[in-house]
C-alpha cells in the first residue's frame, strides 16, 4: 500500500486501504508520544504553516504538537494579525506561502470547499483541518483509529452519531469512512438538524435516539452550537437534551460495552452529560492523545517523502 | 441595401420554416420571398429601387439559418457603477456576437436606475455602443429599498420598457401589491425576481444531496416557489402584468400553469442555465456555477422544459450576469452569484437541446425572439415585410470553444469556458447594419 | 523493478544456524555473561534474527534476555530523496534501555546509514551504557565510520550487487544469496 496524495481534503478520495494505512502508521506514531523524549529528526528542515481562519485551540494545538514532535518547523499564519483582516484574499494568501516554499499548509476555514481551493493553487500539501460543513477528516480519522484500539476491526460494529448532523462536518466524515471500514452507522438527530437530504451519505437516519441504542458499540455526541436555537432549529436546551443528550441512563440500553465519543469542545449536560462524559466508557481523552498519533502520521505520510515543492 | 439569398428562414411570426430569399432596404425587410423559387435579377432592382446590382451587398445562405434577432429580456450590463464587471458598450459586443439585437438591462447597477436621468442614461449608452438595441429596466423601488415605488411614468418616458428590483426580490407582498397596481399606468410588465430572503437565508446552491455533500449551505425550490405563487395571487387580484424572471422550479412552472388557466396576466422565462445544468454538475472550486437561483434538479428541470414546450413558459433569457475573475476566485460561500451567458447561451441550448431533438428551431426562435418582443411590446421578433432588419445569419455547424480570450464580454464566469460547442451566428444586423461578421464585431470597439 | 539474477547461494541454512550459533556464544563471551544485555532488532530481519539469538542464549545460558523492535524509517536520512516512501512500522521496546548494554541485531551491514538511524533512534528511548552491533553479513562499502562486533560472515561484494537475506519467519526460505 501506498500513499499517492498530495492532500488530505476529505474522505471521499480515500479507499477503506488508504484508511487502514493511515491507522496503522498512527500506531507507531502513539509509541513515541509515550516516550521519554518526544521528538523525531523526521521532518527536520520541513516547514508547515497552520492557517486557522476558525478558533480552534484544540486542532490547532493538535496539528502543532504532531508537527514539531517530527521535528518539522511551524509558522503559524495567525489571522487575527495577518492580512487576512485587511481582505486579502484566499488565493493572495496562497501564492504568498507559495512564495515562502512551505511544504504543507493545514487550514481550517467556515467556507466549505477552502482546502481543496488552496490545494488547487499550491504546490505544497494541503491538510483539511475543518471546512464549513463539508469534511473534517483528520478528526474522523483519530476516530476510526480510537474505536480500532478498542475493536481491533470495524465490521458488524454499529455507530452511532447523534446531534446536530445538518452543520456537523465531524459527522459527515465521521459517515463516509465508517461506511467505507464496513461499519454499521446511524445518524441520529432531530428533523430540522437531520434533512432528509443527508441520506446522500447512504447510512441509516432516525429521529429517535433510544429505539437505536440496543447492540450500539459507539455512541458519538456531537457538539451543539448553541446559536442554533435563536435560529429555531430547536426549541431549547432542556428539550434537546431529554431527546437527543447522552446520558449513563441511556447508554446503559446498548447492552454492550459501548464506548463514547465526542469530537470536543463539550456542553457538559447538554449533549453529554458529566458523569457519562467522565465515566470508564468515556474515550474523549484518548481521542485527544490519538489525535496528535493520527496527524504525526498524515502529515508524515504528506511530506515524509519526496517533497513536493521541489517536484 | 441587402440581398440575402439561399438562407432557411426561421420566422415563426409569420409561420415561416423554409427556404427564402430577404431584400433589406433603409434598414427594414422589403420583401421576403418563400420557397425554393429564387428572385429574379429585375424583381430585386426593382424592389430595392436601384438600377445595377452592384449596389446591392449579396450574402449567400446557404446552409445556414437566418433568425429574427434575439431578444433577451434579462441582461445585467453592470453601467453605471461596477464598469470592471461589465459596460454597456462590451455587453452590446458580447450580445451580438451572441445573436441578441435587443436586450433588456437590469436596473440593479450602482446607483440603482431608480430616476428618469438614470433610465436615459442607459438608453444613450447603448446608441452610443452603436450595436444591439438596449432597453433599461427601471427600477420598482427607489433604491431597491423595497418601500416606495419610484415615478415609473417618468421612467417610462425616458425608455424604460419594463420595471423590476431583479437582483432582489420584494419581500414586502404589500409593496408588491401597490406596484402591480401603480405599474397599470405605463402598461409595462413588473419584471419579479422571486426570492424569500427568509428562506433562501445565506444558501449557495440549491438544497438537496448535492449541497449537503459539498457541505454547502441549501436553498430551498421554495424560496422560489412561495414568490411566484404570491406574485401570481396579486397580478390576479390587481389585474396587473407580472412577468416571472428566471422560472428554476417545477413547483414554479405548476403555479404559473394553473394562474395562466385562470387568466392571470402572467409571463415567465427560462435561462439557459437552469435548462442544461443541475446541482449535480455544481463542484466546490468552480465558482462560475454559483448562480442564483441556484442550479436545479433533473426533476425541475424536465418540467421547465415540458413549461417552455407547452406554452407555460413564454421565453428564453440569459441573465447574463458578470462578474470579475477576482471576485469569482473565492471559496465558494465568498464568491458573488451569477453566470456570463450571452456569448454562448444560444451554442449552447442549440447543441443540447435542437441538436439532440429536445426542442425544434422554430420553437427556440418563438421563446427567444418572437414571444419576449411580443410581451414587452418591443420591435423586432420577426422579419416580415416592413419590419427592421434585425437578423441573425446561423451556422448550425460552427464549432467554436468557448475562452477567456475569445469572450466580447469583459467577464469569463461561464461553466462553458473551455468547452466546445456548436451552432454559432456568423453574422448579425441590427436595423440593416452588420454589426458582427465572421464572429467578429463589426466597427470601433 | 528489475529482476535481479541470483549468482550464488553464500550460505545455506546449515550456515546461518552455525553463524547465529557463533554470533549468540561470542555475545555472551564478550559481555562476561548475560548481565545488563537487551537484544533488539531492526525491523524487518534483524527481528527474526535478535529471537534467534534470544532462543540460543536461553538454551546454554538459561537465560532470556529482554528483546524489542525498531523501526528506523522516521530516522532515515534519505526521506526526501527516495521515491517510494516506507510505511512506518511500530517501535516495541517494552523495558528501559537506561544503563544497559544493546545488542543491536540486522541482517546486512553495507553503508552503515541504516545503524546511524538506529543508533540516533535508540539514543531516543534512552542512554544505554553501551550499545554492540550484531550482523549477519558485513558486505563492505561503509559510508560512516561504523563498525559491528559480531559477524556472521564477510563478504567482499560489488556495489552493483545485491545481497538477499531470505529467512523463513519473513521468506518462503532460507538462505542467503548474491543477486546480479
Amino acid at each position: 500500500m501506498r500513499w499517492r496524495h498530495k492532500d488530505l481534503l476529505d474522505l471521499d478520495n480515500l479507499s477503506a486501504q488508504e484508511i487502514e494505512l493511515v491507522l496503522q502508521s498512527a500506531l507507531s506514531m502513539k509509541e513515541v508520544l509515550f516516550r521519554p523524549i518526544k521528538k523525531l529528526p523526521t521532518l527536520r528542515g520541513k516547514s508547515i504553516a497552520l492557517m486557522f481562519y476558525e478558533n480552534s485551540t484544540r486542532t490547532r494545538t493538535s496539528f502543532e504538537t504532531a508537527a514539531k514532535i517530527l521535528g518539522a518547523d511551524v509558522t503559524n499564519f495567525s489571522v487575527a494579525q495577518s492580512s487576512v483582516n485587511k481582505g486579502e484574499s484566499l488565493l493572495d494568501t496562497a501564492k504568498t506561502l507559495q512564495a515562502m516554499n512551505i511544504d504543507l499548509v493545514i487550514i481550517r476555514h467556515a467556507c466549505s470547499g477552502a482546502s481543496e481551493f488552496l490545494a488547487k493553487q499550491l504546490k505544497a500539501g494541503v491538510i483539511n483541518g475543518g471546512d464549513g460543513q463539508h469534511a473534517h477528516p483528520t478528526q474522523a480519522l483519530l476516530d476510526f483509529f480510537t474505536m480500532k484500539e478498542r475493536w481491533g476491526e470495524f465490521k458488524g460494529k454499529k455507530v452511532l452519531i447523534v446531534g446536530d448532523i445538518l452543520h456537523s462536518r465531524v459527522a459527515h466524515s465521521n459517515a463516509l469512512g465508517l461506511k467505507k471500514l464496513g461499519a454499521e452507522v446511524v445518524l441520529i438527530g432531530p428533523p430540522t438538524l437531520l434533512p432528509p437530504e443527508m441520506s446522500y451519505l447512504g447510512v441509516k437516519t432516525s429521529y429517535d435516539l433510544d429505539s437505536e441504542l440496543p447492540g450500539a458499540d459507539a455512541v458519538m455526541a456531537l457538539r451543539l452550537q448553541l446559536e442554533r436555537q435563536q435560529s429555531g432549529l430547536f426549541p431549547s436546551l432542556r428539550e434537546y437534551n431529554r431527546l437527543y443528550g447522552l446520558t449513563r441512563e441511556k447508554i446503559a440500553k446498548t447492552g454492550k460495552d459501548t464506548i463514547i465519543l465526542h469530537p470536543g469542545p463539550l456542553n457538559r449536560g447538554v449533549e453529554i452529560s458529566s458523569d457519562l462524559a467522565d465515566s470508564v466508557q468515556s474515550v474523549i481523552e484518548e481521542q485527544v492523545t490519538n489525535g496528535v498519533a493520527v496527524r504525526m502520521a498524515l502529515i508524515y505520510l504528506l511530506i515524509g517523502g519526496t517533497s513536493n515543492v521541489m517536484a | 441595401m441587402l440581398w440575402l439569398k439561399n438562407v432557411h428562414l426561421v420566422d415563426p411570426g409569420q409561420g415561416i420554416s423554409d427556404k427564402a430569399s430577404l431584400l433589406i432596404k433603409d434598414g427594414k425587410v422589403a420583401k421576403v420571398c418563400r420557397g425554393e423559387k429564387q428572385l429574379t435579377e429585375e424583381e430585386v432592382l426593382a424592389t430595392l429601387g436601384v438600377s445595377e446590382l452592384k449596389e446591392v451587398s449579396q450574402v449567400d445562405g446557404e446552409g445556414k439559418f437566418l433568425f429574427p434577432g434575439l431578444v433577451d429580456v434579462h441582461v445585467h450590463f453592470r453601467e453605471p457603477g461596477q464598469e470592471d464587471k461589465e459596460d454597456i458598450n462590451s455587453g452590446s459586443r458580447a450580445a451580438v456576437r451572441g445573436g441578441f439585437t435587443s436586450v433588456l438591462a437590469m436596473a440593479n447597477t450602482q446607483p440603482v436606475i431608480d430616476t428618469r436621468a438614470l433610465v436615459e442614461f442607459v438608453r444613450l449608452q447603448g446608441e452610443r455602443a452603436g450595436l444591439a438595441r438596449v432597453y433599461p429596466v427601471g427600477a420598482v423601488t427607489k433604491g431597491f429599498q423595497g418601500r416606495e415605488l419610484t415615478e415609473m411614468v417618468d421612467l417610462q418616458k425616458g425608455g424604460a420598457v419594463a420595471f423590476s428590483d431583479d437582483g432582489l426580490g420584494i419581500q414586502s407582498a404589500e409593496t408588491m401589491r401597490l406596484a402591480l397596481e401603480y405599474a397599470k399606468l405605463t402598461g409595462c410588465p413588473l419584471i419579479s425576481h422571486c426570492e424569500d430572503n427568509s428562506l433562501a437565508g445565506q444558501g449557495v446552491m440549491r438544497k438537496g444531496e448535492a449541497s449537503a455533500r459539498l457541505g454547502l449551505k441549501g436553498i430551498p425550490a421554495s424560496a422560489e416557489s412561495v414568490m411566484v405563487a404570491r406574485d401570481a395571487l396579486l397580478a390576479g387580484e390587481t389585474g396587473g402584468k407580472v412577468h416571472i424572471a428566471h422560472v428554476s422550479t417545477k413547483e414554479s412552472v405548476w403555479i404559473i400553469r394553473t394562474a395562466k388557466k385562470l387568466g392571470i396576466n402572467i409571463s415567465a422565462e427560462v435561462n439557459p442555465h437552469h435548462l442544461l445544468l443541475t446541482d449535480e454538475d455544481v463542484q466546490l472550486t468552480d465558482t462560475s456555477y454559483k448562480v442564483n437561483p441556484p442550479l436545479p434538479n433533473r426533476e425541475d428541470q424536465e418540467a421547465l422544459l415540458e413549461g417552455l414546450l407547452d406554452g407555460t413558459l413564454d421565453m428564453l433569457a440569459t441573465d447574463h450576469a458578470p462578474h470579475t475573475w477576482e471576485e469569482k476566485m473565492r471559496p465558494f460561500a465568498e464568491a458573488p452569484f451569477g453566470i456570463n451567458g450571452l456569448e454562448a447561451a444560444l451554442a449552447a441550448l442549440w447543441q443540447e437541446l435542437v441538436l439532440k431533438g429536445k426542442m425544434k428551431p422554430e420553437k427556440l426562435i418563438e421563446l427567444w425572439s418572437l414571444n419576449p418582443a411580443k410581451r414587452f411590446a418591443l420591435q423586432g421578433g420577426s422579419l416580415k415585410a416592413g419590419s427592421p432588419a434585425d437578423m441573425v445569419l446561423f451556422d448550425p455547424k460552427w464549432r467554436e470553444k468557448i475562452t477567456a480570450e475569445s469572450l466580447e464580454s469583459k467577464a469569463q464566469n461561464t461553466p462553458f469556458l473551455e468547452k466546445e460547442l456548436q451552432g454559432f451566428p456568423i453574422m448579425v444586423w441590427v436595423e440593416g447594419k452588420l454589426v458582427m461578421e465572421n464572429r467578429k464585431i463589426v466597427g470601433k470597439k | 523493478m528489475t529482476k535481479r539474477i541470483p549468482k550464488h547461494k553464500i550460505m545455506d541454512a546449515d550456515g546461518i544456524r552455525r553463524a547465529i550459533n557463533r554470533i549468540s556464544h561470542e555475545i555472551v563471551e564478550k559481555n562476561k555473561g548475560t548481565e545488563n544485555l537487551v537484544l533488539i532488532g531492526i525491523r524487518t530481519r534483524g527481528v527474526p534474527l535478535a529471537e534467534r539469538i534470544q532462543a540460543r542464549i536461553l538454551d546454554f545460558e538459561n537465560v532470556k534476555l529482554p528483546l524489542g523492535l525498531l523501526d528506523i524509517t522516521l530516522y532515515r536520512d534519505d526521506l526526501s530523496m527516495i521515491d517510494v516512501q516506507p510505511v512506518i512500522h511500530e517501535t516495541k521496546v517494552p523495558f528501559s534501555i537506561e544503563g544497559k548494554t544493546v545488542i543491536l541485531v540486522d541482517d546486512v551491514l553495507y553503508t552503515g546509514r541504516t545503524v546511524r538511524a538506529a543508533l540516533d533512534a535508540l539514543i531516543d528511548l534512552g542512554r544505554p551504557q553501551k550499545i554492540q552491533l550484531a550482523v549477519l553479513i558485513d558486505r563492505g562499502h561503509r559510508e560512516l565510520p561504523i563498525r559491528a562486533d559480531y559477524v556472521g560472515k564477510n563478504i567482499p561484494t560489488s556495489s552493483r550487487e545485491i545481497i538477499s537475506v531470505c529467512l523463513s519467519e519473513i521468506d518462503n526460505s532460507e538462505e542467503v544469496l548474491l543477486l546480479e
